[in-house]
């Protein structure tokens, strides 16, 4: 193989492409969906990240504001947790518009995450979310579909590529470079795509968590180079094997339909059938159930209480719980909670490894479908798929805890015995207790845990990667020049 | 003629993979539509079952006080879905179809969204909408392009102008028997849709019928519009499948993206935060101001004396009443930035199909949002009847066991459709006439 017959064709090819109008008409759309894509969603990140922080300070104000009061009314305030959106959604938005934004955490309650941005859009919603990502992995697929369709055939229904051969040019030389000047063109479409990605790495420096920010597009950058590569080369080939134009294109264009579009969604369906979840009043039921099995702290007679209330009893050397030396419904209280967080977190990781198996379809697909592949990639990277999510939740799951049990250690030392009630300005504790709870502060996951969790789309890429180039290499004495 | 065209449109592969894909991903997306349908049915049933547990497990555990009970017991209010919904989807996967609530404060329970799988849901459903929106005007696409080109790349147009009869209605002949063969298999799709999905052959399947048919009619003008250009196969079919790309994959996501953006729905938060503070500040502040306010918006139950000393349920239902009234400036605001979504997105859809063919799918077949919030508001309306059973029997400290449990049964919401087809079908219509309209103009000359 020649390097510079290789180049040479590359060349030809970029630059016939480029003597299309067509293209340029086409680079022209691309570019301005890409800036307009660009500019909204960076406006649209800054105002809900205002608005975002603008209620969780409002939340935490009216917290702080609270005046004396018994914890336990405290406990029920309960605070706001807001989803504040990684810097990278701008690029890709993943799950974010389908994940609730806005969860109100409370003693011994667990509320889901509500008010999601698609559950408060019209039914055009369904047509999929708008970002950068979108035109890099459904649209430019395509266009490098629509470019290189004739990359092969057209030279064969010309009889140019008959001559390209008597002149020594051998197949494997056209192949490669036929890719290698696909790929170029679509470099040019793809190329402002990172610049927009790369802006927002040195246009957000401000947050804290900016210096992984920076690694995360590099390799989001590199898979979808890799991906991009993939491609050309499919193109080239299927161009290739196809008798004519026509055939080339609704080839393509069933792989684009098939990969794209049918794959991913069956996959979910599939999943969603064969592990079906419980319904949220089933989930709460399930664990309504089980709170009552294992003691209900809330009734007077519960024998699992009636046990604890005995040994600490036992434990303290007195007989009445009034004579205890700490608040014993405050300590019934913490217990109650443990129990109920066990409960709940159980059924929670159930529903969510029933989740997992749901989507174990797509990720067993991934192997098989590279789009799934750089798709999974791109969301994790940006924070914005299904395992952030997943951290998150549980995140705030291990705040409302204990935040809880900070208010039932309150009630236990400050709280008398002889108490009855938890209102008015009678049996309280200090205001300055409840500005001195932490605040909930959510971490993401680190890129190294990243890379693990995506480890086999990465080797998908790879993979094909390889195979593509090799079959190029190998198979390509098997094309029919006539 | 026209049979040796049906065999000339039947050898050729296309045809035959076009047919292969849509009975294929018909199957597939009537199976999608049975299994959400099945998976909604299923948790209605559950729900009657399990309301019934609960409240004899709750009415047990708290037999002497109504007031304690009132504070665990929980009331389904369900949204049966329609058999419409497993062909159009819509907005009913992600939004909760059964409500479920205390006579508590209200607008912290509204809201609770279903478990639903995220990433099932960011992929979309593969229903029938979206086989007719998205794939069927591909397939009219590959079945069109060529029809004129392909003669005169082949060289048999000279041979049929040769020949003397109206060219332009052997084109028309060729195109027609492709609008039937579609027509058919969509006919078909309905038919099995039909029969396995339960849906009754009433007024609302007939509109869905009437705008899937135009939606394919439109599709056909299009093409139509472009082949009578005479460009060649190649420059037909790049034209066509931009303008596919531009209509059902661009323009949607443009004009959802700018609407969510021009009207963003802030004002969930501060509600949210709003009805938690007016609850709660009520522990710390007068009591007799609290229940001013209540009586206020219940003249009715002003004989009720407030007790000063200690705790009374009175008291305490008045402070949870007035989390949902004081917040009632913040969840309007809501509502209406909700409906002028709704409204602008419908006024833009009228001028492009496949958006007002998916929008008008789901507002007969009851999932669009209007539909939702609909349903909240018939929740609001089920919660206050609630209240003002049980209001008067906890303030006149009733036994728990004096009320007949029951007939408190899940409540089932009935929906109203207030879809107008000829509204909804207009503009489609007229673009369809002027395509057609404008390619015969343009070209007649060109044809004997």
């Amino acid at each position: 193989m020649r390097k510079a017959v290789v180049i040479l064709l590359a060349k030809q090819f970029f630059k016939k492409t480029f003597s299309n109008k067509g293209l340029l008409i086409l680079l022209f759309i691309f570019l301005s969906v890409l800036t307009y894509v660009t500019v909204i969603s960076w406006v649209a990140f800054e105002k809900k990240h205002q608005v975002v922080e603008h209620h969780q300070d409002e939340s935490r104000k009216s917290w702080d504001n609270n005046p004396d009061k018994h914890p336990h009314r405290m406990a029920h305030f309960g605070s706001f947790v807001f989803r504040a959106q990684h810097p990278l959604s701008i690029f890709d938005s993943g799950i974010e518009s389908y994940t609730g934004n806005a969860i109100f955490l409370e003693a011994h309650k667990q509320h889901t995450a509500n008010f999601s941005e698609a559950s408060l859009s019209t039914g055009l919603v369904r047509f999929g979310d708008l970002n950068i990502t979108m035109l890099l992995q459904l649209i430019l697929p395509l266009i490098i579909f629509f470019l290189g369709y004739a990359s092969i055939t057209s030279e064969k229904e010309n009889g140019t590529l008959k001559i390209m051969h008597i002149q020594g040019a051998k197949v494997k030389e056209i192949l490669l470079g036929k890719s290698l000047g696909l790929f170029l063109v679509s470099a040019l479409f793809f190329i402002p795509a990172f610049i927009s990605l790369w802006s927002i790495v040195f246009l957000e420096e401000k947050d804290a968590i900016n210096s992984s920010v920076a690694i995360r597009c590099l390799l989001i950058t590199t898979s979808y180079v890799l991906f991009y590569i993939i491609l050309s080369f499919i193109t080239v080939i299927v161009s290739g094997k196809s008798q004519n134009s026509n055939k080339a294109l609704l080839s393509l264009l069933s792989v684009w339909l098939l990969f794209f579009i049918i794959t991913p969604k069956m996959a979910q369906v599939v999943g969603n059938l064969m592990y079906a979840n419980l319904s949220k009043i089933e989930f709460k039921a399930a664990i309504e159930d089980e709170i009552s099995k294992q003691g209900d702290s809330h009734n007077p007679n519960d024998p699992y209480f009636n046990d604890l209330r005995d040994s600490i009893l036992k434990a303290n050397n007195v007989t009445n719980v009034k004579d205890l030396p700490i608040n014993y419904s405050g300590f019934v209280m913490s217990k109650g909670e443990e129990q109920s967080a066990k409960i709940y977190n159980k059924q929670h990781n159930k529903l969510i490894n029933t989740y997992r198996k749901q989507n174990s379809i797509t990720e067993g697909l991934v192997l098989l479908n590279p789009y799934l592949a750089i798709k999974n990639l791109s969301m994790s990277f940006s924070g914005t798929d299904f395992d952030t999510y997943v951290n998150f939740l549980s995140q705030t799951e291990d705040y409302r805890y204990k935040q809880s049990q900070y208010m039932n250690d309150l009630q236990m030392k400050f709280i008398s015995n002889k108490a009855t009630s938890s209102e008015g300005k009678i049996n309280v504790v200090d205001k300055s207790y409840w500005k001195s709870a932490p605040k909930f502060n959510y971490k993401y996951i680190s890129i190294h845990k990243t890379i693990k969790n995506q480890l086999l789309a990465i080797c998908t890429l790879i993979i094909w990667f390889l195979l593509s180039f090799l079959f190029i290499n190998k198979f390509s004495n098997r094309f029919k020049i006539i | 003629m026209y049979p040796l065209l049906i065999k000339q449109f039947f050898r050729s592969k296309t045809v035959l993979l076009a047919f292969g894909i849509l009975m294929v991903l018909g199957f597939l997306s009537i199976g999608t539509g049975k299994q959400f349908l099945n998976q909604k049915q299923e948790v209605i049933a559950k729900t009657e079952v399990l309301q019934e547990k609960h409240i004899k497990k709750q009415t047990n555990l708290h037999k002497d006080d109504l007031g304690l009970l009132m504070y665990y017991l929980k009331f389904s209010f369900i949204n049966p879905v329609n058999s419409l919904a497993g062909i159009s989807i819509g907005q009913s996967d992600l939004n909760s179809h059964i409500q479920n609530v205390t006579i508590l404060n209200l607008e912290g329970q509204k809201y609770d969204t279903d478990l639903v799988n995220p990433m099932k849901l960011s992929v979309g459903n593969l229903d029938i909408s979206f086989l007719i929106i998205f794939l069927f005007p591909l397939i009219i696409i590959a079945l069109n392009f060529n029809v004129l080109s392909e003669e005169e790349e082949n060289g048999t147009w000279k041979l049929i102008t040769i020949q003397g009869k109206s060219t332009f209605k052997f084109l028309l002949q060729k195109i027609a028997i492709r609008l039937i063969f579609v027509a058919i298999i969509l006919g078909l799709l309905f038919f099995l849709a039909k029969i396995i999905l339960g849906i009754p052959f009433n007024k609302p399947f007939l509109q869905i019928i009437i705008i899937s048919y135009l939606y394919i009619l439109f599709w056909f003008s299009i093409c139509f519009f472009i082949i009578l250009f005479k460009k060649s196969s190649n420059t037909n079919a790049i034209v066509l499948l931009s303008t596919w790309l531009v209509l059902v994959v661009i323009l949607p996501v443009l004009v959802n993206n700018y609407i969510t953006n021009k009207y963003p729905v802030e004002e969930a938060f501060t509600m949210t935060i709003k009805q938690r503070d007016e609850y709660h500040k009520k522990w710390d502040t007068d009591k007799r101001e609290t229940l001013d306010k209540f009586y206020a918006h219940y003249p009715q139950f002003s004989h009720y004396k407030l007790q000063e000393e200690g705790f009374s349920w009175l008291w305490y239902y008045a402070m949870q009443q007035m989390g949902d009234d004081e917040s009632k400036q913040e969840r309007d605001a809501m509502y209406s930035k909700i409906e002028k979504r709704e409204s602008l997105s419908k006024k833009i859809a009228q001028f492009f199909p496949p958006l007002q063919v998916q929008l008008s799918m789901n507002a007969i077949a009851n999932t669009s949002l209007t539909d939702q919030v609909a349903f909240l508001n018939a929740t609001t309306k089920f919660h206050e009847e609630l209240r003002l059973q049980f209001y008067p029997k906890i303030f006149d400290k009733k036994a728990a066991n004096s009320i007949d449990w029951k007939q408190y049964k899940p409540v089932f919401y009935k929906s109203k459709t207030t879809f107008n087809l000829y509204d909804n079908i207009l503009y489609m219509s007229c673009i369809i006439l002027l395509l057609i309209g404008f390619g015969v103009l343009k070209n007649l000359k060109h044809f004997t």
